[in-house]
């Protein structure tokens, strides 16, 4: 696994967390618990894709960047690599 | 609206080409319990929810649901790359083949393209729900028998990844449903008043 994959799981994994909070808390609006649980976990989400997207571009393009060869630059999420517009 | 992310929300890194096996799991991209059909139910049915839980939830889940429907198009994608048409003809996948190439097309197991009529928008809270809840199990056994067809462990890692979430989409709707049921009044103690008669709030 290279260190870009590395980073894209750990960013992935912390996403999916409060991803699953965030549709906990639409049926359990009043839950501190888990909107506090929430609070920390999209921090933890802010500081990895900053550093990821210093290192390898933008993971959405609401982000700002000023490459607009970094956002058309595959590999596209569905892609294993044996494409042929592959470098 | 909506944002792109250019990433899947779960890893999809398949080795080894198998037409055959994405001939079954094509059909929860294109088939009457797929992703397809799933995310056009929830997005089309929020717009009549009367409350603010019900609007997030079916939002939220019609949202995830796309993001589903790119983790089976990214399976059969990479199930179908570098084959010969050899290979394809063995895998029985020539059908597909002939009309779509390796293109990625909404049909289901048996090949009949996505048709709208697998999933009902009534307008009606309860109606709604309860469909909702039915689509999320009968999601959960289409990939219980995806799981019992696929030996690659590239594949069954994403597969069961998605059949987790139909588990947990079920429990978010069955809270959606104690939730509705919780603000009806005693008069509609058995569940059956159309939603579209109700008095409007003033």
């Amino acid at each position: 696994m290279t260190e870009q994959s590395r980073l894209l799981k750990k960013i992935s994994a912390y996403k999916f967390s409060a991803w699953e909070l965030h549709i906990f808390l639409d049926t359990h609006p009043d839950n501190c618990e888990a909107a506090k649980k929430l609070e920390r976990t999209r921090k933890m989400v802010a500081e990895l894709t900053a550093q990821y997207e210093a290192k390898y571009g933008p993971i959405a393009e609401t982000n700002e960047q000023t490459s607009r060869w970094a956002w058309i630059t595959g590999p596209w999420p569905w892609e294993n690599g044996t494409e042929e517009d592959d470098d | 609206m909506w944002t792109y992310e250019k990433r899947l929300q779960y890893p999809v890194k398949i080795k080894t080409p198998n037409a055959a096996l994405a001939k079954l799991i094509a059909t929860q991209y294109g088939g009457p319990n797929g992703e397809l059909g799933a995310s056009l139910r929830y997005l089309s049915q929020r717009y009549t929810m009367p409350y603010p839980e019900l609007k997030a939830i079916l939002t939220d889940i019609g949202t995830e649901e796309l993001a589903h429907l790119e983790m089976v198009s990214a399976i059969v994608y990479q199930l179908t790359r570098n084959l010969t048409p050899e290979q394809i003809k063995a895998a029985g996948y020539d059908a597909y083949f002939v009309d779509h190439t390796t293109g990625i097309y909404p049909v289901d197991a048996s090949g009949t393209p996505f048709n709208a009529q697998g999933f009902a928008v009534a307008g009606d809270t309860l109606a709604d729900l309860h469909e909702d809840l039915a689509a999320e199990q009968k999601a959960r056994t289409t990939y219980d028998n995806i799981l019992r067809y696929a030996d690659d462990p590239d594949v069954r890692d994403a597969i069961k990844f998605l059949r987790q979430r139909e588990v947990v989409h079920y429990q978010r709707f069955g809270e959606g449903l104690r939730i509705a049921t919780d603000k009806m009044d005693e008069k509609n103690f058995y569940a059956f008043n159309p939603q579209f008669d109700r008095k409007t709030r003033k």
